[in-house]
């Protein structure tokens, strides 16, 4: 898998993480349980704030502006269409085996595209 | 289980789920991160490593048990529940309900979650039907 694509999905599920934890029921439900959630958000969004600094710029830009727009960038490609807009997805590139060692993108919503192993 | 440590034992359990080996690398790497920023030990021996991903598309769960104990990082846990759920348009309703579930159920039978003799009674207390892995 391309290194840029696995980022992007890293990334992609460090948000989600981010994101719960910024929930106030998921947090209650967490920290009823007896875990750390005091501090654990700012730590998570340090942690982004470094990572984010790994991908390279072009694809952080596209990231951020999918995120902006969507909510969610990067969606898996299910059974040939586009999990996000659900529009079918060129068969030649999901025919290829190869297909995640390159970041696609969806040809009609732009959503950054992975294939699941 | 066979792991002495943390990061191997969350390898370990992701291992026995029917996803990739890029899936198990992502997956560990997101478990990881959640555990450093806080760790999942919910009960004194349980272990709860757990996070949404959108690497999986139902929720999945995989149980173990170490007879020698595995040190996370503080105290030592021989009971380790592990899950990802699904990220779905609709939120996060699934992992908050099956949040709910696990803490109800350690709060009525934490102490023979530690014990239990076996994945049966295991699986039994945790209220889970042991699901068929495809070929």
């Amino acid at each position: 898998m391309d290194k840029q694509l696995e980022k992007l999905i890293s990334l992609h599920d460090l948000d989600v993480m981010i994101a719960d934890l910024n929930r106030k029921e998921i947090r209650d439900k967490e920290a009823d349980m007896g875990l750390k959630t005091e501090g654990a958000l700012e730590e998570l969004k340090e942690l982004r704030e470094a990572y984010t600094k790994s991908i390279a710029r072009k694809w952080r830009g596209l990231y951020s502006q999918l995120t902006r727009h969507y909510g969610n960038a990067v969606v898996p490609a299910l059974m040939g269409r586009c999990t996000g807009c659900l529009t079918r997805l060129p068969t030649a590139v999901c025919s290829d085996p190869e297909r995640n060692s390159r970041v696609h993108t969806c040809p009609t919503c732009g959503r950054i595209i992975y294939w699941a192993d | 289980m066979e792991s002495g440590n943390r990061i191997d034992a969350i390898e370990e359990l992701l291992g026995i789920l029917p996803i990739g080996e890029k899936t198990v690398s992502l997956l560990s790497g997101a478990l990881e991160v959640r555990e450093q920023v806080g760790a999942t030990v919910v009960h004194r021996g349980i272990a709860l490593p757990h996070c949404r991903s959108i690497l999986v598309d139902k929720l999945a769960i995989a149980v173990g048990r170490s007879e020698k104990g595995i040190q996370w990082p503080d105290e030592k846990v021989n009971t380790i529940i592990l899950f990802i759920s699904p990220v779905k348009p609709n939120g996060p309703e699934e992992h908050s309900a099956f949040l709910s579930h696990i803490a109800s159920c350690i709060r009525k039978s934490g102490d023979e979650l530690v014990s239990a003799g076996s994945g049966d009674e295991l699986f039994e207390l945790l209220n889970f039907e042991p699901a068929k892995l495809e070929d």
